[in-house]
């Protein structure tokens, strides 16, 4: 065996058993088990989320169509063992002897629902059961259809020219819409008793659904396929494409997780990286001594290069199966809540930790191990203290350059050092930040931003020290001291407190989004959140109904008018082809419609969680300008929903024409809305003044929230009223609940991981400093101080440290989560003063008492020990 | 009774500096007249100087020097007076600014870092004064070293007989920290006898360690010196450590004059660094009388002088 393999192996042997390389190994370590973790943790709990949310859509995609597809399509999903079903829906009327009712058919294949579970009792008082479709000549139905038409379990129905057996009572239909406004209760109906119903005929307004569902991998495989041959009449979906809560729910929480990642990315990279200037300057003076003694540049260079290299592998190794545990032990502390599909464990986070732990041990060590491997043999005459001034520069072959480089300005020197060496890990990072999120502008953004704010924070670190020490001037001794040595090593210092904040910055960072974003789910959700709608009230049951919510004390929203009408005209400009309302181009022929009858509605106030982004509302018109109640109500006016006018083009001022029935409603558009379309009310897309729709026959909406003992009385009530529908959302409001919970446990255990890498950030950089310490602190003992005032000293300059890094941080903070509430997640930006308080306090706490146990050895140690250790 | 003539015979005619610079001259003669004798190391008009900003700070000036074989050579002066740097120059650590650096016919002025390591590996032993041993490798371990780093075989069983020599044989598994001060100096010693160099030099081995140990220290430096015939050139405040050598040179301001440790005591040799004088007379209050009388080569009074002048 080689010399330097045999002397390598020794040091690393003798380093790992003594312990001298635990901080740059338990960095590495944490780099990839951090990686590993969060890596995994997210995938998988976003695929749990995501399996667990498709049941709200019955599949993985849909392909939604109003005319059959291809055979073609189908046969290419078989080939990607795909799973598929059909379901095609309409509109028609049940009949049942003289009663009858408009429904909502359902006509699904045998293998429905692909995702979810269609519950289905089949006897009266027994639990519903699982099923897929009932069989040939019988039907489903939901229980609201069963007392309209006074009908039970065995009776029949005649849907088209067939009649049907009612088989079943449907309890929960997994793509039961969201929508407020289907036509009436859902009546399930086998694929193969369509074709004798006869109820698809030329003309017919059908929605086919095409369902897969799969392997990610082959479902992905299949959607990249058949993406580009989808039409304009067609529409290729998943959970996160509607416009729903829940969806909303699960892009935040994914935006979130890959947050997190990143963040615990940069953090265990600063570790590394921090370690790295460590290791190397621990290795100095065995490298000097090497040198000294006739070790070749060569020789130390494949020596360290082993070394290194060892010391990477077994952490990384030992990062892995860290990783592997914290991730089972995650996904085992969620699983309650979450059960995740462990057969679809996918080797990304293997191979993203591994490539991460290559990419931070490569690029933040280069710089550092290249100066350890140039140390000069002149180190063992002239001292180490003197010669680490000067890392990265090998002088011992010139004959001046020790001296001016070690005298010279630092400011120049570090200019003159700064290079590619510098620029590598600034690079694996930016490369690893892509890596995580995709994305190249939020990583630039994210990269950039983040070096901008060190740089300021350098500065203003440094006014704080220089305030701190004449401050310090007027406090005890032992502050005087802790303000002199901050000074002192203002220049070191200002690095550690850099590294401080961000740590500390990052860590405020995702703990005020965790709690932002589980804080506006759980406002959209409070308590008393609507759970029941009562729709299709005629104007005479108004006063009735308004009366029965009253004497129970039910919790509700106001009536809303509702008039179905289509947009037809934009200024004179007919709105030429109808599609779904999803398809957001804009056609060389004119500006497509809305594609569907829309819901219109008429008010006088604003409803809650609208916002006017653009011109007035009537009533501030009327106020601004001073017009009579008579004026404004000869004039119509519209409200529009600020996407839809987005995506037809509609502007303040352009007049509309609906038609409505047979007539037509020219109106002038007065203001355009913001519409929080994921609180559980009614929301519309046009908003009338009353003057306009009054004359049109309408019918009213309203949403409960009905306490559990008030629901009999209310379903006892409805009774009298076979006309009015109540939809029952309790089952997808505690779905979504349960979502939100489930993100919550995970979002708080990555805060955890996170945690975990700022630490180690403030642990290595605190460890870092400890060589100068133990020389200042052996002097100090030599000089004479007292064990207390050292304590005391040590103490108060990391509490002044971590306060001064949590006040930035707290800043930084504020900052950075504007920018994120604002660009990336969606939400209404706010200040979080409780967490100022926070950064500055657990900044001085957490800081304080890493300082203070890391020199803990030290302060206790007999000044003789000290002194020989230092020597 | 230490007397001294502690002043500079003329302080306002010449400083020390211009009248070391003269003896040096003087002594040219000689050094050039030696240099056919075994001649190991040899220094020639050497300066080293530094930029310091705008300015030039000379550290030495015009050194000429030579070193026989099997030579003993303290380099005694006062800190800052160069002999630090000039050990450097000589050991092959550092370059200098002009001049000629031999040893064993290297040319080490010529040489870049990776010649002078070998060099280093194949001549050079090093005692330093802060021991400087390998904080993770133990004692046994540590000694092996410059054997391994010079490819010799039986590394491991040379720095037993070593260790055991300086009386480690029984803490070959001991890391440096579990080593008194003394012990880690006899470390530093075995270390550098074990590849059997041709010039060992030893800066301040004794400058750490309390009187008792570093007699105790020196003596087995200079005993292993002399069984293993080794040139030695040991740099030095401590004059009664110079007076064990066979030469002692003088150095002040980066100028470098022979003398002899009881001329520079006596006063014959007019310049002199208080400091110097200081910490030997200070030394020599402490060392009891009984233990000088037995070790007559560790005082100044009976310092037997062979040097080849």
């Amino acid at each position: 065996m080689a010399i330097w393999v045999k002397q390598s192996l020794r040091l690393l042997q003798h380093e790992l058993r003594r312990g001298e390389l635990t901080i740059i190994c338990l960095a590495i370590v944490l780099a990839v088990a951090t990686v590993f973790s969060l890596s995994g943790f997210s995938s998988q709990i976003k695929q749990s989320l995501i399996n667990n949310s498709t049941s709200f859509i019955a599949a993985d995609r849909i392909l939604q169509s109003s005319s059959p597809i291809e055979q073609s399509i189908l046969a290419h999903s078989d080939k990607n063992s795909l799973n598929r079903a059909e379901q095609i829906q309409m509109s028609s009327m049940v009949f049942a002897g003289d009663n009858m009712k408009i429904s909502e058919i359902r006509v699904i294949s045998d293998s429905y629902p692909l995702r979810g579970e269609l519950l289905v009792r089949k006897h009266s008082g027994e639990a519903p059961v699982v099923e897929h479709a009932p069989a040939r000549g019988t039907v489903w139905v939901e229980p609201s259809l069963l007392k309209i038409l006074n009908l039970s379990l065995g009776d029949k129905i005649e849907v088209g020219v067939s009649t049907l057996v009612i088989a079943g009572i449907a309890t929960q239909i997994p793509d039961a819409s969201f929508s407020l406004f289907t036509s009436g209760p859902n009546v399930i109906v086998n694929i193969d008793d369509i074709a004798a119903t006869e109820l698809i005929q030329p003309g017919s307004r059908l929605t086919y659904k095409y369902l897969f569902s799969g392997d990610t991998s082959d479902i992905e495989a299949f959607e990249k396929w058949v993406k580009p041959q989808v039409n304009e009449s067609q529409r290729w979906y998943d959970i996160k494409s509607r416009q729903s809560p829940l969806a909303n729910a699960l892009n935040r929480a994914e935006k979130y997780l890959s947050l997190a990642s990143m963040l615990g990315i940069v953090l265990a990279a600063v570790a590394v990286a921090v370690a790295s200037r460590r290791y190397s300057h621990r290795h100095q003076p065995t490298v000097a001594v090497f040198k000294a003694m006739g070790a070749s540049l060569k020789h130390i260079r494949k020596l360290y290069l082993l070394h290194w290299s060892l010391l990477c592998l077994f952490s990384i190794s030992l990062g892995l199966v860290l990783g592997f545990l914290l991730l089972q032990a995650g996904l085992f502390a969620v699983s309650d809540s979450l059960p995740v599909d462990t057969a679809e464990f996918s080797f990304y986070p293997f191979i993203v930790a591994v490539v991460t732990g290559l990419i931070c041990a490569i690029a933040f060590a280069v710089a550092p191990i290249k100066s350890l491997i140039e140390t000069s043999p002149l180190a063992v005459i002239r001292g180490f203290s003197e010669l680490s001034s000067n890392v990265g520069t090998s002088n011992s072959g010139t004959s001046n350059s020790f001296f001016s480089n070690s005298l010279f300005s630092n400011v120049k020197a570090k200019l003159k050092r700064f290079g590619w060496q510098q620029l590598l890990p600034i690079s694996a990072l930016f490369a690893l930040l892509i890596m995580f999120s995709g994305n190249v502008v939020l990583s630039l953004a994210l990269l950039l931003g983040g070096l901008i704010v060190a740089l300021i924070l350098l500065g203003i670190g440094r006014l704080f020290m220089n305030a701190g020490r004449s401050m310090g001037s007027r406090a005890g001794k032992a502050w005087h001291l802790a303000m002199a040595n901050l000074r002192r090593r203002a220049s070191e210092n200002s690095v550690q407190l850099v590294s401080f904040t961000i740590a500390i910055k990052l860590l405020l960072l995702i703990l005020v989004m965790k709690n932002s974003l589980i804080d506006d789910w759980q406002q959209q959700l409070p308590d008393n959140t609507a759970n029941r709608f009562l729709v299709n009230i005629t104007e005479q049951q108004v006063t009735s109904v308004g009366e029965f919510i009253e004497e129970n004390n039910i919790q509700a929203s106001e009536f809303y008018p509702v008039v179905r009408g289509r947009l037809s005209s934009i200024n004179d400009e007919k709105l030429v082809k109808q599609v779904s309302k999803e398809e957001n181009k804009a056609s060389d022929n004119g500006r497509r419609g809305v594609g569907r009858e829309l819901n219109l509605t008429w008010r006088t106030t604003l409803p809650d969680k609208n916002i006017i982004t653009e011109g007035q509302w009537w009533s501030e018109t009327l106020s601004s300008d001073k017009k009579t109640d008579n004026d404004a109500e000869l004039s119509g006016q519209v409200s529009v929903e600020q996407t839809l006018a987005k995506r037809l083009e509609i502007k303040l001022g352009d007049i509309l024409i609906f038609q409505i029935g047979s007539e037509t409603v020219e109106v002038p558009v007065t203001s355009i809305r913001e519409v929080d379309w994921q609180s559980l009310q009614p929301n519309f897309y046009m908003i009338f003044n009353s003057q306009v729709l009054t004359d049109f026959p309408a019918t009213y909406i309203s949403s409960l929230y009905v306490k559990p003992d008030k629901m009999l009385d209310l379903q006892l009530f409805l009774i009298q009223y076979p006309t009015i529908s109540m939809i029952d959302v309790d089952a997808m409001i505690s779905q979504l609940r349960s979502v939100i919970d489930q993100v919550s446990v995970a979002i708080e255990f990555i805060l955890v991981l996170v945690v975990f890498a700022g630490s180690l950030v403030l642990v290595a950089q605190v460890q870092a400093s400890m060589e100068e310490r133990e020389r200042e602190i052996a002097i100090l003992r030599t000089l004479g101080a007292k064990g207390s005032l050292l304590r005391a000293s040590v103490l108060y300059e990391f509490l002044a440290l971590g306060a001064i890094a949590g006040t930035m941080a707290s800043a930084a903070m504020e900052l950075a989560v504007f920018v994120l509430q604002t660009q990336v997640f969606d939400m209404q930006a706010s200040l979080h003063p409780q967490y100022w308080f926070l950064g500055v306090f657990v900044g001085a706490g957490f800081v304080g008492a890493i300082g203070y146990i890391s020199c803990w050895r030290l302060l206790n140690m007999s000044s003789v020990t000290l002194i020989r250790r230092t020597m | 009774m230490l007397t001294v003539g502690l002043i500079v015979e003329d302080p306002k005619a010449k400083s020390i500096h211009s009248k070391l610079l003269e003896i040096n001259r003087a002594n040219k003669a000689f050094f050039i007249m030696n240099l056919n004798s075994e001649n190991i190391l040899k220094v020639r008009a050497l300066t080293k100087s530094v930029k310091l900003e705008e300015k030039t700070l000379d550290l030495l000036q015009d050194i000429n020097l030579d070193v026989n074989a099997g030579d003993t050579l303290a380099i005694v002066g006062s800190s800052g007076s160069g002999k630090t740097t000039l050990l450097s120059i000589l050991a092959g650590l550092d370059l200098p600014t002009t001049g000629e650096v031999y040893l064993k016919k290297h040319s080490l002025h010529q040489c870049n870092e990776e010649q002078r390591s070998e060099i280093r590996a194949n001549h050079v032993g090093f005692i330093f004064q802060q021991f400087l041993l390998v904080n993770s490798l133990t004692a046994l371990e540590n000694v092996m070293l410059p054997a391994e780093l010079a490819n010799m075989d039986n590394a491991e069983q040379l720095a037993k007989d070593l260790l055991t020599q300086v009386d480690l044989g029984d803490r070959l598994d001991h890391y440096p920290s579990q080593l008194s001060g003394g012990e880690q100096q006899r470390v530093g010693i075995a270390r550098a006898f074990i590849s059997k160099p041709d010039i060992l030099f030893a800066d301040e081995p004794t400058g750490n360690l309390d009187s008792k140990t570093g007699r105790h220290v020196a003596d087995l430096l200079f005993d292993l010196n002399k069984q293993f015939g080794t040139t030695l050139v040991l740099v030095t405040h401590d004059l009664k450590l110079a007076a064990r050598c066979q030469r002692q040179v003088i150095m002040d301001s980066g100028c470098l004059a022979e003398g002899k440790v009881e001329d520079i005591v006596e006063g014959t040799v007019d310049v002199i660094v208080e400091g110097i004088v200081e910490d030997t007379v200070k030394d020599q209050v402490e060392t009891p009388a009984e233990t000088l009388a037995e070790n007559p080569a560790g005082t100044l009074a009976g310092t037997k002088v062979a040097s080849e002048g």
